[in-house]
């Protein structure tokens, strides 16, 4: 048993709170070169960070050797010595929370067969196709994370993951596919399937003239666009710092009102579910924009006690040191439903480049992954290169729909969307 | 370790410290510690790989019933992996002119505080800093007894500036990193240009999408050699059969003018004294004057594509190694600056970079400048914002008209197989004709 209680002792002493995160899993993994298993690796692994509260000043550090706690509740210490003491109103105390997993899956170990499977199920899917499979890959890993804290916090949460992912070639026509789960559901060969029709059906595109036109964001595409710009203009500390477009927006309608977002952490196939935070503040069903509306950012303690509001349970640990930091756990883009995919427009599988764009103004231009003209449900012709421009928060003002198609990726869970009149820069 | 053919072992402890600076509040600041080891072990077919936490002390029995576990976890593999001959030898870490780790980080933390008051000027409404430094202690060794070890520490700092007017946002950023010592020193010069280009966006012209000239400043430039030419030369990716270069050695697909290189040996940002696989890091001509002629390798890419040398096999402490950019970059030509502008007559000069991405084996790849100026008959005029350009790989370096005298590189981290490593990438100024440029005005 690791010493946890061992280091809220010896760090009450020394700081008025202190507070215990540890993540120790195992996970196995393969990789394809083509079409044969190349590497095999199997990952042991362990986090430990600390964080001390001592007079509003926080204190972080991690470290990889469990042996290793008191170097590192020093450096803790020694951390929160230089920091800007913050207004602390103290680390959260026992919730009772329902201690029961949500997205586990008990039955999951780290097993090769499984991994070898996945993989052959998605070559067999991809050979459907008229492609070659250039790289694939599949993971199972089992997690477990526990935070405990010198107010009588602690909680334990199991983790599985399982994912997989496929590329392939067609000419110079690509297509990746992968997915995610916390259980054995994938289907590996729709996976296979899907990367080998994006490979096939991309051969042999037509150029399109620049020009407005009506497009269809796949799940994937509308994700990257929505990670790079949206979520970030919802974090409460982007919101006082000044460096949210929506910050003085709340209240207002600020996209078009068929769409609501909100963080569901309860969501039995989110990747990113639970029922505390990553600081243990219980979790909540969180309305970020209701029917258009902008209704709440998300807060961690940290940047709730500065600016007087609550913490919103949306502390992730993405922080230095492996501290907490505002995130989210599944993001829901909703809406109504339709189909979206009968009149014409362009297709657009994915997006590269979506990281480069402005997250501040929302401005973005990207090249198209993947894009087809579809008409009647079908795709019709493929697009042999285009760029597509805009700004997030406008394109979102006025859509045409969601599609029925929902996603999870990454901590994001999201339809197809379709848009008019977006701007396309064709060749 | 019956049936091991070969093993290695990689094992990176070492601390890293970070300063975070939000509009004078410093948020946070400290240092935390790592520990990880990677065990390859190549058995009958594939790789085995063991990646384990807090690997110091692990005795040689121990590292025994750690290869004897590689060994089986490689049972799934199916693909014969050869390992050609690298060169060995490991090349000196560059000295440093101040360790970063004799500066007490309250004495870093003040100086990065100066320079973001420095990017406090009218219209700046956030300003961020942030300051790294990592310390790794490499140790290799493998089952043919090569054993080398290094230190190698990598600092550096950014600083961010918002500037607002009437709801618009917009940012101008700077950064710098280095492995030559503490590099904070006299840049509130760079504060504040991050927070004058910031207010000057605000007024920037939206770009005009379209194909036109464009003229690229060196750190953009070397964006574009690293996504444009510089992933799909990848041996892995040339392997694979996923990258529009495979098959194309000794080819011309430039203009005479283009030389595109990389070299882990030069002291820069992604200077690496030898590679993760323990092998002797060199210069590596991936176009020379317009012809493709070599490849990026790992001692298994080499051996199954040639064309090249082993020695870009590189890894974040604790994963296996990939084969990776390290410092890439466009040998500069003959040209003036200026007159690359009046050369281009109309069109846009590109400046700065927020990152690009490429799909090699598609061939076409996208970037995205910081901020940029029309170009008028022939004279740099308005600013414009959130401009990006595309391409394809096997027609763009032919657009390559003109390269400038002066080569200038910058530092940044890439992104591959879920690891970041330290890359710089540089150029001259460039001229291409006919760039594919995305912005948001209809043309």
């Amino acid at each position: 048993m690791y010493p946890i209680d061992e280091i809220l002792r010896k760090g009450s002493v020394l700081a008025d709170e202190v507070e215990v995160y540890i993540s120790e899993g195992l996970s196995v993994s393969a990789d394809l070169k083509r079409t044969k298993v190349s590497r095999a690796v199997e990952s042991q692994y362990f986090g430990l960070s600390i964080r001390t509260i001592k007079e509003g000043k926080i204190g972080t550090s991690s470290s990889s050797n469990p042996q290793g706690w008191e170097k590192c509740l020093n450096a803790s210490l020694a951390s929160g010595s230089l920091a800007t003491p913050q207004p602390w109103q103290g680390l959260p105390y026992p919730a009772g929370l329902d201690s029961r997993p949500i997205a586990y899956d008990p039955s999951l170990t780290p097993d090769n067969d499984i991994i070898v499977n996945l993989l052959k199920g998605m070559i067999d899917g991809a050979s459907s196709y008229p492609v070659e499979v250039t790289s694939g890959g599949a993971s199972l890993s089992v997690q477990t994370v526990t935070l405990a804290n010198s107010n009588g916090v602690y909680y334990s949460r199991p983790q599985s993951h399982v994912t997989a992912s496929i590329e392939t070639i067609r000419g110079n026509s690509t297509g990746y596919e992968f997915g995610n789960s916390y259980t054995l559901d994938l289907d590996p060969i729709s996976i296979g399937e899907r990367a080998g029709f994006l490979a096939s059906a991309s051969f042999g595109g037509v150029d399109i003239s620049s020009g407005p036109y009506d497009v269809v964001l796949s799940p994937v595409a509308f994700a990257q666009l929505v990670g790079a710009v949206l979520i970030p203009s919802l974090s409460g500390r982007n919101v006082h710092a000044g460096r949210s477009r929506l910050g003085s927006s709340l209240g207002l309608r600020v996209i078009d009102p068929a769409l609501s977002v909100y963080d569901d952490p309860f969501l039995e196939k989110g990747l990113s579910s639970t029922r505390w935070d990553a600081e243990g503040v219980p979790t909540r069903n969180l309305s970020l924009i209701r029917e258009g509306i902008l209704e709440n950012f998300s807060y961690d303690l940290k940047t709730a006690y500065r600016y007087g509001k609550e913490s919103t349970g949306s502390a992730v640990r993405t922080g230095h040191g492996g501290g907490p930091a505002i995130g989210n756990h599944n993001v829901v883009v909703d809406g109504p439903r339709k189909d979206i995919m009968e009149d014409e427009a362009i297709y657009i599988q994915d997006v590269v480049g979506a990281h480069t764009a402005n997250p501040l103004s929302g401005d973005f231009s990207v090249e198209l992954t993947n894009p087809f003209r579809i008409s009647g449900g079908n795709y019709e012709k493929p697009v042999r290169k285009a760029m597509m421009s805009g700004n997030v928060f406008e394109m979102l003002g006025i859509t045409a729909g969601l599609g029925k198609d929902d996603r999870v990726i990454g901590s994001l869970v999201v339809p197809s969307i379709r848009l008019k009149k977006q701007h396309i820069i064709g060749s | 370790m019956d049936g091991i053919r070969y093993y290695d072992i990689r094992h990176v402890c070492g601390q890293s410290t970070h300063i975070e600076i939000d509009n004078r509040v410093i948020e946070s600041a400290g240092t935390s510690f790592f520990d990880h080891a990677v065990i390859r072990a190549l058995s009958a077919k594939g790789w085995g790989i063991l990646t384990v936490d807090n690997y110091s002390g692990t005795t040689d029995k121990e590292l025994e019933t750690l290869l004897g576990k590689a060994g089986r976890v490689s049972a799934i593999t199916a693909e014969e992996v050869s390992l050609a001959d690298a060169k060995r030898g490991i090349r000196n870490v560059p000295s440093m002119h101040e360790d970063p780790r004799d500066v007490s980080i309250g004495e870093k933390a003040g100086i990065m505080i100066s320079i973001e008051k420095a990017a406090t000027i009218e219209g700046i409404v956030n300003t961020r800093a942030n300051y790294t430094e990592r310390f790794e202690e490499v140790t290799f060794k493998d089952s043919s007894g090569a054993y080398e070890h290094y230190a190698i520490c990598r600092s550096g700092f950014g600083i961010m500036a918002v500037a607002s007017r009437a709801g618009s946002l917009q940012m101008g950023y700077e950064r710098r990193h280095s492995i030559r010592g503490l590099n904070i020193r006299h840049q509130q010069d760079l504060g504040r240009s991050a927070a004058e280009r910031a207010v000057a966006l605000l007024s920037a012209l939206p770009a005009r999408g379209g194909t036109m000239n464009a003229v690229l400043d060196p750190e953009l430039a070397g964006v574009f050699a690293h996504e444009a030419v510089g992933h799909a030369s990848e041996g892995d990716l040339i392997q694979e059969g996923n990258s529009v270069l495979a098959g194309k050695g000794g080819e011309r697909i430039g203009s005479p003018i283009v030389t595109i290189v990389d070299d882990p040996s030069l002291p820069e940002f992604g200077f690496e004294p030898c590679d993760a696989e323990g092998s002797r890091v060199d210069r590596t001509e991936i176009i020379r004057r317009g012809v493709v002629a070599g490849f990026l390798h790992s001692r298994e890419t080499l051996a199954a594509v040639g064309n090249g040398h082993a020695g870009n096999a590189r890894a974040m402490p604790g994963e296996p190694p990939l084969v990776r950019m390290s410092n890439t970059f466009i040998e500069p030509g003959e040209s003036n600056t200026d007159e690359l502008i009046a050369e281009c007559r109309n069109g846009i000069l590109l400046m700065g970079s927020r990152g690009g991405q490429v799909d090699p084996g598609r061939g076409v790849f996208q970037f995205n400048a910081e901020y940029g100026y029309l170009i008028e008959n022939g004279e740099c005029t308005r600013m414009v914002r959130d401009v990006s350009l595309s391409g394809e790989i096997l027609q763009t370096l032919h657009s390559i008209q003109l390269c400038s005298k002066e080569k200038r590189m910058h530092q940044g981290y890439c992104g591959k197989g879920g690891q970041s490593v330290p890359v710089s990438d540089g150029a001259p100024h460039i001229l291409l004709s006919g760039a594919v440029v995305g912005g948001s005005v209809p043309d």
